[in-house]
């Protein structure tokens, strides 16, 4: 009847309950909202434009294979907007497109106020690509492939040489520094390929599946240093990703594509919102459950399904858990019964199921 | 600014390209061998003109040229299929300096490995003179060019199928050498062969880097219409090859 918890338990207590105890736990949820929905209006970004990319209409075609199907997107300035999706879905081929590395077949998009097709090279000079497979230099070292790309970027002379030690002492390069890249370890190669943009910190970052290949310890530090660019440089982040907690743990905004088409934008809060039941709220009762109060129950605006795991625990599949609890503990009250809630658990919908919600498909097994 | 951008990467090249110098000393060797085992045995048996070795020489000189040319187209398309050229397509130049820097690659790494030979023979001739010599390296230099832009756009085929690229370049460098005056003077060929000779610009290029060097000019084509022909050969495949990288590469055709 129901689908698998998802693990994202925030709220649990035990107790009678109390409505202090519902404006505690409703209000970081909100709080966490308006502080998004402050930051995404009022900011800028540092090139004056309120938004960093525009995709207009942006199409792709391979021969007959249409890779990317009409893309409306606007990305604001100064935010981690992570991409989901299927292998497929048009993730990669919009980041090649956006980076001027391929050409729309029909569309465009206006990267930091530049039209990728008129303006290729300004949108080339204000942003920068870490491509997903870390390939091509096989006779270079890690030391001259950051030094080449920061003074292609404009880095030099001794800012050059120290950005570059620090970067590759901060992505764990050092010790390879002097080393072939065609004998890095496909981790290390990988660590490279995110590190380049690190040495010239570009205005519009983008990152396609920036930790594939790379261990644990790794990732968070690739993650720690993505949102750091974001902080503490201005930089707008695109992530390309499979991975749901790369997305949760990065994502001001998640868009999800699939088949080249989007599908949806939105933070991460309001898309587990919008998955219709996504909440899970499990209640216990000082005394058995009746019929009185399942009807209650059933009768609440926002409850979608429910199920009875013992005689006094019941759970509630429901829209909004936020909206759901105050009305439930207020009808509660009006019940002429002597039965009070002991405990209530709230488990709300992981990305998982987001995902799942609008593609049909786990993004983990892509 | 970005004129700099492309003379970073020319090095960044240059130093991949210098990485391994065993493919200049083979480039070396392969001259030795053929100039003074193969070249003196076939400057005993051609009597019909008069001193074949220099005029073999400096056909073994076009054919180098001709091979770096094709190392660079080849090179081009495997920095495709590398992921490397996805890259330099990321990177702030032009489309235009990306295909400069590659011609500019492709010249350095040519004189490297003529240089020597072409003292050789012009120390053996006895025509060295700083005139021979830098006028020889300019029509080197302009020949390479050529051949080099036509490998290059050649190599965007290569995007769609790398067998139907091996298989014209292939066929294209068997006829544009044997059809031309790499080994042989115009005048020693079938009518019907020189016709085809004299369509091909590498016929052209030969004999102008045999007058540039001061070889018997009664065996070759006016020196004028050479230049002419290779001066157009450049200009032409650098147009047209800066047409392909900046449409095809980015998939404008696929579309």
């Amino acid at each position: 009847m129901f689908r698998k918890n998802s693990g994202c338990e925030r709220y649990s207590f035990i107790a009678g309950v109390a409505r202090f105890h519902f404006a505690k736990l409703i209000l970081p949820k909100t709080e966490q909202r308006f502080e998004t929905l402050s930051s995404t209006t009022d900011r800028k970004s540092t090139s004056g434009t309120e938004w960093a990319v525009e995709a207009i209409g942006l199409t792709k075609d391979y021969g007959r294979k249409r890779a990317l199907n009409h893309l409306d997107l606007k990305i604001r300035s100064n935010q981690i907007l992570v991409i989901l999706g299927p292998n497929g879905s048009g993730k990669t081929t919009f980041l090649h497109l956006i980076s001027t590395v391929l050409k729309p077949s029909d569309g465009t998009a206006l990267v930091m106020g530049y039209d990728i097709r008129k303006e290729a090279l300004k949108v080339r000079q204000v942003s920068a690509i870490s491509f997903q497979d870390p390939r091509g230099f096989w006779r270079h070292k890690p030391a001259q492939i950051l030094s080449f790309h920061a003074s292609m970027y404009g880095v030099g002379g001794d800012e050059r040489k120290k950005v570059v030690e620090e970067t590759l002492k901060e992505f764990e390069l050092w010790d390879s520094r002097n080393t072939k890249f065609m004998h890095l370890s496909g981790g290390q190669a990988k660590r490279l390929e995110v590190a380049k943009l690190f040495v010239h910190k570009p205005k519009l970052a983008i990152f396609d599946e920036p930790t594939t290949m790379v261990d644990l310890d790794g990732k968070r530090m690739i993650w720690d240093k993505i949102k750091e660019l974001k902080e503490e440089n201005g930089s707008t982040v695109i992530v390309a990703t499979n991975e749901v907690r790369e997305a949760e743990y990065l994502a001001d905004r998640i868009t999800i594509l699939a088949r080249g088409e989007h599908l949806v934008t939105d933070s991460l809060e309001n898309l587990k919102d919008s998955v219709k039941g996504g909440d899970i709220v499990d209640l216990e009762f000082s005394l058995a459950i009746d019929q009185a109060l399942l009807r209650m129950i059933e009768g609440i605006s926002g409850t979608v399904d429910f199920k009875k795991i013992s005689e006094n625990r019941l759970r509630v599949r429901v829209s909004r858990s936020e909206d759901w609890l105050p009305v439930m503990t207020d009808k509660m009250h009006l019940l002429s019964s002597s039965n009070r809630i002991t405990s209530i658990k709230v488990s709300e919908p992981s990305l998982d199921d987001v995902f799942l919600t609008y593609t049909g498909n786990d993004p983990e097994k892509e | 600014m970005s004129r700099s951008e492309l003379f970073l990467l020319l090095s960044f090249d240059l130093r991949e390209a210098f990485n391994s110098v065993s493919f200049v000393v083979y480039d070396w060797f392969f001259f030795g061998f053929q100039f003074f085992i193969y070249g003196v045995i076939l400057s005993k048996l051609i009597v019909t003109l008069s001193n074949y070795l220099f005029y073999y020489g400096t056909g073994l000189l076009v054919l180098m040229s001709f091979n770096v040319a094709s190392w660079s187209g080849r090179r081009f398309v495997e920095s495709a299929h590398e992921g490397r050229l996805r890259y330099l397509l990321s990177l702030p130049i032009t489309r235009g300096e990306m295909f400069l820097e590659q011609l500019l690659l492709g010249m350095v790494v040519n004189l490297s490995r003529l240089l020597p030979p072409l003292f050789v023979i012009l120390a053996l001739s006895h025509l060295y003179t700083p005139y021979s010599l830098a006028i020889s390296l300019l029509v080197l230099t302009l020949v390479t060019i050529g051949i080099m832009g036509l490998m290059i756009s050649l190599s965007v085929i290569a995007f769609r199928s790398f067998d139907i690229y091996s298989a014209i370049v292939a066929s294209l460098s068997a006829i544009l050498i044997r059809f031309s005056t790499i080994n042989y003077p115009l005048s020693s060929m079938p009518k019907a062969y020189a016709g085809v000779s004299l369509a091909n610009p590498v016929t052209y290029g030969a004999d102008l880097l045999r007058s540039a060097i001061g070889l018997d000019t009664s065996v070759v084509l006016n020196p004028a219409l050479g230049a002419t022909v290779v001066i157009a050969l450049c200009i032409g495949t650098i147009f047209v090859g800066i047409f392909f990288i900046s449409t095809v590469v980015e998939g404008v055709k696929s579309s």
